[in-house]
């Protein structure tokens, strides 16, 4: 099957259709929720939640299988928002702090994953996702681990453009700084749990950071920020997930999904950066 | 109407620190409705301290702070800040930052309406800026900028509104301008303290007055404080020039 066909026929294959779902919920959430990341400047606590939250992964697959994934993730991503979130509201944490506990964090997940040798090709499957093999179960919980971060921000949309803009005087709107940032970031680690069950740990950031910084190389105009970032996550999974299957089937090589659709992220941000450079380069 | 008679801002006995650091203490005032404060001290005084414990940014640790019913913590408080350190790429227009100013007065799921729309299009007729008004906010001059603070404060309709050194940099026109909308919020009932280094204007718009240095020095009507008594004593370490007219606090942007 030719990449043309997969990426309208292969999609009527259960699982192919199953990955497209969840890929496109995810898209739609982490757009939103990677707009703010970039307004904000926060992907460096975004790669930091993710490594905080590989240890939940670790553990709650090793003690109940994929099924616990999502528990252990929960946890360790509540227990690491709310430590971070109070860190840097107290400015006590600099960045190198940051840097050392949460590589700690994920070191000590790839320990925990290498010391239990009953789950083979575990420690592969949390770090590149298993998008092609997710379980009807572990779909649903992916969708609604994304949507439930996806109402957190819109409930505060308005709270978190002004705190992005301008966070003095949004607290003087009477706006209570903690909240704002503490949601933020507790949706910004729910998408990280979701993304990290379908495209697995390593690979969340592309999902999750690339489109709000794409969007900020295409729109000047804050709704077409949001527009551009999900249409981008959109576009990327239909992409990514066709090439992926096209490649495998031709190929006779297992490619994991995850990666293919992390590649279209970036070779999408690649093209709007190069339109960007052309088109300044024309006005100039 | 507003209420008169209970005071937009009351603080007794009130202290600020920043961590174990007091900052500032011994703080006794009063703003009603309709009155606009002078805050004045020397850089590091303190006058910054007092607006970031107005706005609950950092708290007061010893005594009380009141606001009346159309100013405070939740209704929310206009603050025109003095150099507002945002992202100049940051992709929203003017007419967006004005609306900010409405955000607390909108519902959870309601979008903004006419009352909305329209108090932004006043805010931004007020302050002059209506030609640019879906400009890129960064892309203005750091006074249309400055303006635009203005309009997003007045568009909030506060209780009591905090401006920040308002008349740095501006030129006669500009400074004119904001003169009069000081005289018309006052007239709207709108508290309003101001910190200023320019005692012209302590006494031009201002019916109180407010010496900091450290610890309050001195407050009351604008009359009975501004003493050169007073002066002396909160300017101790700058030497202060007098003479018919102004007062020039050398080291500042006088006018």
């Amino acid at each position: 099957m030719n990449f043309l066909d997969a990426l309208t026929t292969a999609f009527a294959l259960p699982f192919m259709g199953r990955a497209l779902i969840v890929m496109l919920v995810l898209s739609v959430a982490a757009g939103v929720i990677g707009v703010f990341i970039n307004l904000r400047g926060l992907e460096f606590l975004s790669d930091g939640l993710t490594h905080a939250v590989f240890p939940g992964l670790a553990a709650g697959f090793v003690l109940s299988g994929h099924n616990g994934v999502l528990i252990g993730a929960l946890i360790a991503a509540a227990a690491a928002t709310i430590v971070l979130t109070l860190m840097s509201n107290n400015k006590v944490a600099s960045d190198a702090t940051t840097a050392i506990v949460l590589t700690a964090m994920f070191s000590i997940g790839v320990i925990i994953v290498s010391a239990s040798s009953g789950r083979a090709g575990g420690l592969e499957q949390l770090l590149f996702g298993h998008l092609l093999t997710v379980t009807d179960t572990e779909a649903i919980t992916t969708v609604v681990v994304s949507l439930i971060a996806l109402v957190l921000v819109l409930l505060t949309f308005r709270r978190q453009v002004f705190r992005a803009f301008d966070s003095v005087a949004s607290a003087a709107a009477g706006y209570r700084r903690v909240v704002t940032e503490l949601v933020l970031n507790v949706a910004i680690a729910l998408v990280i749990v979701a993304a990290s069950n379908a495209v697995g740990n390593l690979l969340v950031l592309a999902v999750l950071i690339v489109p709000g910084a794409l969007s900020r190389l295409v729109s000047n105009r804050l709704g077409g920020l949001f527009v551009v970032a999900i249409s981008a996550g959109l576009l990327a999974s239909w992409i990514g997930l066709a090439a992926g299957f096209s490649i495998s089937v031709n190929g006779g090589v297992d490619v994991p999904g995850g990666a293919t659709v992390a590649l279209t992220f970036i070779a999408l941000y690649a093209i709007a950066l190069i339109v960007r450079v052309i088109r300044k380069g024309a006005n100039a | 109407m507003r209420n008169i008679s209970t005071p937009a801002l009351a603080i007794r006995g009130g202290a600020l620190s920043y961590g174990t650091t007091t900052a500032l203490t011994d703080i006794d005032i009063t703003v009603m409705p309709g009155e606009a404060m002078a805050l004045i001290g020397p850089n590091g005084s303190g006058k910054s301290t007092l607006l970031k414990g107005v706005l609950g940014l950092i708290p007061l640790v010893e005594g009380t702070m009141t606001f009346g019913e159309s100013a405070g913590a939740d209704t929310g408080i206009g603050y025109l800040p003095q150099t507002e350190h945002i992202d100049p790429e940051f992709p929203v227009s003017l007419k967006q930052v004005v609306m900010m100013g409405r955000y607390r007065k909108l519902g959870l799921f309601t979008f903004p309406g006419k009352a909305d729309r329209h108090a932004v299009k006043k805010a931004i007729a007020d302050v002059g800026l209506t030609n640019v008004a879906n400009k890129r906010f960064g892309s203005l001059s750091g006074g249309q900028q400055q303006r635009g603070f203005l309009a997003r404060a007045l568009a909030s309709e506060p209780g009591l509104l905090l401006l920040d050194e308002p008349f740095n940099g501006l030129d006669q026109p500009n400074r004119d301008a904001l003169l009069q909308t000081i005289r018309e919020l006052k007239a709207a009932g709108v508290g309003i303290i101001v910190t200023t280094h320019d005692l012209d204007l302590a006494r031009e718009v201002c019916d109180t007055v407010l010496f900091v240095n450290g610890r309050q020095i001195a407050f009351g009507p604008k009359d009975d404080v501004l003493t050169l008594a007073n002066l002396q004593e909160v300017f101790s370490d700058f030497q202060v020039e007098i003479d018919e007219h102004t007062v020039v606090v050398p080291g500042h942007e006088g006018h």
